[in-house]
């Protein structure tokens, strides 16, 4: 997503300004936390003059965000843009089902959750096959609650194979 | 150079008893199966089996931990080159040219050429260890806080230059990396940056970041393919091609000797592993006569980083033998292992051990035949994934990073990482930051800044102190050229082409 301004004749890449923002606001912020915790040199000998560094660059970043409309590149300046929204959506998706899955893991315990994890995501990535829908996620949370429990002796928490973990 | 009565002692050793060399093959095997699983780390198999080491004799022991450490090496490769996950920071330089043959269907080549440079290289510093393993400790020595600074920035710069098209975003997203490695407690004994969360204290986890940031944003661009390969008729995995690519690694001998005898000299420095390859990588780059084919599947850059990365592991062997010094999380464990065995790691070691110190090397040199064949059939299976779903896969390698984080953090905090580090990892790959940057300095960064504390408390903040350290000038020289240099030089190309079309 660009937006943009035809009396100036200049692009903005939003999306790609907003990140390196986030990154250049949360090295400042994140020397401003280091300094207040403890201004010695200890503590900033590298955070400090890091930070600097990383807001200098910012400054490139965010030029080269901002295009002239008359210049060809311009138009494919985002290498963003050519994302569907379709694919949007999917990747979207996915990412809130990990999500899901990391706080439910420890929560619920962790064959429940990968069990669900695993049949929710491989029907959300396009799976349609029941058998394969039941077997693949029930055979990985026993197999790796197994291993990890007993062969590799780190337990989980888990809800209902409490015997192999 | 040689101490020939204790290489003749080791050959005794290794040579009256089959013991000794029954630990191989499990050892290389458990190596390599470890990194089939995201979020489990070398150190990790390696510290799950100290259990073990009581039962066995001391050599029996270090070759075994050897042995896991050599199948390791290479194990690190196969989801770098198959689904461009690092399973360590040794293995970020083979996945810009071993994934890129992955996706064009030569992926039988790709983990060949691994198998073969990675096996080249471990031969090569065993080698080197078996005449010099002496001087190797001694040039360690020399080697302090300036020195691992400067070694430490130039991995972080070289990477940061090295992918992706901006140079500001690559050093930016160096920049950022460093930052997060330095998050938790400082030197002082003050949290920075942990948002007031116990869980942060210790830092960001480590492996799970990794994971996050590499395997969930490539796992996420994947979303809605079917098949890594998606051309049905590159999906076949066959051994004739891996042998193939086997082959062809020996037609880059050059580079391949030359990532060797890098990985052999960064090796020996604490963290040296992680950056190993990343600056054989660009020596490779930079010294070919055609740059702009690497990143999209060349050989030579898997040749180039995987060499290097294998010779680095046996560097830091040299380091750990001769001077009882971990330069990582496994050679750490290892050390473990040796006061397991009331031994002591250090000079008198490298005095007192000669025999075993020698019979290590020697069975090492040995272990470079048997990860050859063992490599050859793992690789074969391991080459399967390309034939699975990605509807399959996907869930299944994102749902054990998690489980495997949940194992290693023993709380929350590596899941969550993972999870958070994932997003960032794809909003990176989208806007062109190269994740690996950010990667190594997150590595580096609690090192970084140690080092240059050290440094500026030796040098009492006086600049001139770095005249009295000859190395640490010339490897600042050495990161300046690398990172200057090729931008002039492309700037000039540049300038050049735009004066041919004026014309």
């Amino acid at each position: 997503m660009s937006v943009n301004f035809p009396s100036r004749k200049i692009s903005v890449d939003i999306p790609h300004l907003a990140f390196a923002t986030f990154i250049a606001g949360w090295a400042a912020w994140y020397c401003w936390d280091a300094w207040h915790a403890n201004a010695a040199v200890e503590n900033l000998v590298l955070i400090l003059p890091v930070s600097g560094i990383a807001v200098v660059l910012y400054v490139f970043v965010a030029a080269s965000s901002i295009k002239r409309v008359d210049k060809p590149e311009a138009k494919s300046a985002s290498p963003h843009a050519g994302l569907s929204r379709k694919t949007a959506v999917k990747i979207a998706g996915s990412m809130a089902l990990l999500a899901g899955f990391v706080i439910a893991g420890p929560l619920v315990g962790f064959d429940v959750a990968s069990f669900l994890y695993m049949l929710l995501m491989m029907t959300f990535l396009g799976e349609r096959r029941p058998l394969i829908l039941l077997i693949v996620p029930l055979l990985f949370s026993v197999v790796v609650i197994y291993c990890f429990g007993t062969l590799l002796a780190t337990p989980l928490p888990v809800l209902i194979l409490r015997g192999q973990s | 150079m040689i101490a020939f009565h204790a290489l003749i002692a080791a050959l005794h050793l290794l040579g009256s008893s089959w013991q000794p060399w029954a630990v191989v093959i499990p050892g290389i095997l458990i190596g390599l199966l470890v990194h089939a699983v995201p979020g489990l780390t070398t150190s990790m198999a390696l510290a799950i089996c100290l259990p073990l080491i009581p039962y066995m004799s001391f050599l029996q022991a270090l070759i075994f931990m050897t042995a896991m450490y050599a199948g390791a090496v290479f194990g690190v490769a196969v989801p770098a080159i198959l689904l461009n996950v690092p399973g360590s920071a040794a293995a970020v330089g083979t996945t810009f040219d071993g994934f890129p043959m992955a996706r064009a269907g030569k992926h039988n080549e790709a983990l060949g050429l691994a198998l073969a440079a990675s096996c080249f290289g471990q031969a090569v510093v065993y080698l080197l260890l078996l005449v010099l393993a002496g001087p190797i400790g001694t040039l360690a020595l020399k080697l302090g806080p300036p020195e691992m600074l400067v070694l430490s920035l130039w991995g972080v710069t070289l990477i940061g230059t090295l992918s992706g098209r901006h140079l500001s975003r690559g050093l930016l997203a160096g920049a950022f990396g460093l930052l997060l490695g330095t998050v938790g407690l400082s030197a002082r004994g003050v949290p920075r940056g942990t948002f007031g969360s116990v869980l942060l204290l210790d830092g960001i986890p480590l492996v799970p970041a990794i994971v996050g940031l590499f395997a969930a944003a490539e796992l996420f661009n994947l979303v809605g393919r079917e098949y890594i390969v998606d051309d049905f008729t590159q999906r076949r995995v066959q051994a004739r091609r891996i042998l193939g690519g086997m082959r062809d690694a020996f037609r880059h001998r050059g580079v391949m000797l030359r990532g060797a005898l890098i990985g052999s000299g960064i090796g020996i420095i604490p963290g040296g592993h992680a950056i190993a390859n990343l600056l054989s990588y660009s020596v490779a780059k930079r010294l070919a006569k055609d740059p702009e084919k690497f990143g999209t599947g060349d050989p030579r850059g898997i040749v180039a980083a995987e060499s290097a990365n294998s010779s680095s592991e046996g560097g830091s062997m040299a380091t750990l033998l001769a001077l009882g010094i971990p330069t990582g999380g496994a050679t750490a464990v290892m050390l473990v292992a040796f006061s397991m065995q009331n031994i002591t790691g250090g000079p008198s070691f490298m005095r007192d051990h000669g025999d075993i110190v020698y019979a290590v090397i020697l069975s090492n040199l040995a272990q470079v035949g048997v990860l050859a064949i063992v490599g050859i059939a793992f690789t074969y299976i391991a080459g399967y994934v390309v034939k699975v779903r990605l509807r399959m896969l996907i869930p299944t390698i994102l749902a054990l990073a998690v489980i495997g984080s949940f194992a290693l953090s023993h709380d929350i905090a590596g899941p969550v990482t993972l999870a958070v580090f994932a997003v960032i990892g794809w909003v990176m790959h989208k806007f062109d930051y190269p994740v690996q940057a950010a990667v190594v300095g997150l590595l580096l960064g609690r090192g970084t800044e140690g080092a240059l504390l050290r440094t500026y408390q030796m040098s009492g903040g006086h600049l001139g102190f770095l005249l009295t350290r000859p190395i640490a000038i010339i490897m600042l020289l050495l990161l300046l050229a690398s990172t200057v240099l090729p931008h002039l030089r492309s700037a000039r190309s540049a300038e050049q082409k735009e004066r041919v079309l004026v014309k």
